[in-house]
């Protein structure tokens, strides 16, 4: 009754598997998630310890967590990809010598359908939004970044970034308000 | 998608954090939403075995138990819960004991109607003991096969000894308050030996920096038994509130702090329960 997976297994078909208890679905997982989530996780983190043991909970997390994916349905990749954000800002609040997977919090149910600004982005590679988002001062950039692609919340991207909750709300005003006076 | 797709160069730059910041969040978006632009991602095996190394442990990792998740929920540090929760062959020996004779003495009290006194008094002359049964046998020679390798550890000596016996007595005197409440009689009775057994438990600590911990018990315990059993069972009605009385209670908190005073300054000559 068990399907056995292989490398041509697709991600959702890999998640089921690792819900139901295999570790072979997840090596497979990590083999095809663990390089990119490195590569997106180093732009946000230069400490590169920090980075690993995020990718390290994020498998953690989807092993236990791997049951709650069919439920949402999501694309597994931004799924996926929600855990490791996550997982970063908790590695960095964490203290330093912590036990792997020792205190984690259970996942908040969030919905990994691409926002509109995410769609927007898609195409930034054309047109006017990729000047204005580079004439955007570097401080007001990473909560854009943070929040529209990353897919954080405003108090985690706060916590990503190091400062008050207050001031990356304000930022975030701030940096709309910028972003559409340069788009008009 | 758009047709446009990530490539080699780009990549590189990427990872290089040479790319400007709208490029950054170009590639970004686009690798969420293209599964064959991921693959084009490269990272050294040898990252990848590791990083899934650290994954595959944390699977196999053995759950923590309830006891475990009570003392950090408590902010115990892990390797302290680890040293305190590690040793279940050892626990259910003592573990064991004190229930059988705690039980064994509420029952007694329970069913002995005439003589009430009488078993009242064996519980509180026996209760102080148990502590300091517990201390000198949960752990050393007699009871812990492992303590030759323990003793090889930096971990070993005098905090070693202390986390043990304070771990020991904690779980001694939770039972014996349990079973003293459960006690018909004076309510006093419930909390009336808990200085006795603090007094016998560091006491015992205190002189086995003198001579080895089970002797320390053994003479301690004894006295305690010999004395205060003699007393109660010759003098039965005079001498319990004399025994357990407010005066002796205060004497019995002084001896205790002048241990600890003991305790504290000889501790590099705490025995950890092996002959040097």
């Amino acid at each position: 009754m068990e399907r056995p997976v292989d490398e041509s297994s697709g991600d959702a078909e890999l998640l089921g598997a690792v819900a139901a208890g295999r570790a072979d679905a997840l090596r497979l997982l990590h083999q095809r998630h663990a390089p990119w989530l490195r590569a997106r996780l180093r732009r946000r983190c230069a400490d590169a310890d920090v980075v690993d043991i995020a990718v390290q909970d994020t498998f953690v997390a989807i092993w236990k967590d791997a049951h709650r994916y069919e439920a949402t349905g999501a694309d597994a990749a931004a799924w996926i990809w929600t855990i490791a954000a996550r997982r970063l800002v908790s590695a960095l609040r964490g203290p330093a010598h912590r036990w792997l997977g020792g205190v984690a919090e259970p996942l908040p149910d969030v919905a990994t359908a691409p926002s509109a600004e995410e769609l927007v982005l898609l195409g930034i590679e054309h047109g006017d939004l990729g000047a204005a988002i580079d004439r955007l001062s570097p401080e007001l950039r990473v909560l854009i970044q943070a929040t529209a692609i990353d897919g954080l919340t405003v108090r985690e991207s706060a916590k990503l970034l190091g400062i008050a909750e207050g001031t990356a709300k304000t930022r975030l005003l701030r940096a709309r308000a910028r972003l559409r006076e340069l788009l008009t | 998608m758009s047709g446009w797709h990530v490539d080699e160069g780009l990549l590189a730059d990427y990872d290089r954090g040479t790319l400007p910041p709208s490029r950054v969040l170009a590639v970004d978006t686009h690798l969420l939403a293209c599964a064959s632009c991921r693959e084009q991602v490269r990272v050294d095996p040898v990252w990848l075995t590791g990083n899934w190394s650290v994954v595959f442990d944390a699977l196999h990792e053995p759950r923590s138990g309830p006891l475990h998740r009570f003392l950090r929920r408590l902010g115990l540090p892990e390797h302290r819960i680890r040293l305190i929760a590690a040793t279940p062959a050892l626990r259910w020996s003592w573990l064991g004991a004190t229930a059988t004779v705690l039980a064994l003495a509420v029952a007694a009290a329970y069913l002995g109607r005439g003589g009430m006194q009488v078993s009242n008094a064996v519980l509180l002359v026996v209760a102080p003991v148990l502590p300091v049964l517990a201390v000198a046998t949960a752990y050393g020679p007699p009871a812990d096969p492992m303590h030759e390798i323990t003793d090889t550890t930096p971990a070993a000596g005098p905090a070693l000894v202390l986390w043990r016996a304070t771990t020991v007595v904690t779980v001694a005197v939770v039972m014996g308050v349990v079973a003293a409440v459960l006690l018909p009689g004076p309510g006093w009775y419930a909390v009336a030996w808990l200085l006795p057994a603090l007094l016998l438990s560091v006491g015992t600590l205190a002189l086995s920096t003198v001579i080895a911990l089970p002797a320390a018990a053994g003479v301690l315990g004894g006295i305690w038994l010999a004395g205060v059993g003699t007393a109660v069972t010759i003098h039965r009605d005079s001498s319990l509130p004399l025994v357990f009385g407010r005066t002796a209670q205060l004497g019995y908190l002084f001896a205790a702090m002048t241990a600890v005073v003991v305790l504290t300054v000889r501790r590099r000559r705490l025995d950890p329960g092996e002959t040097r």
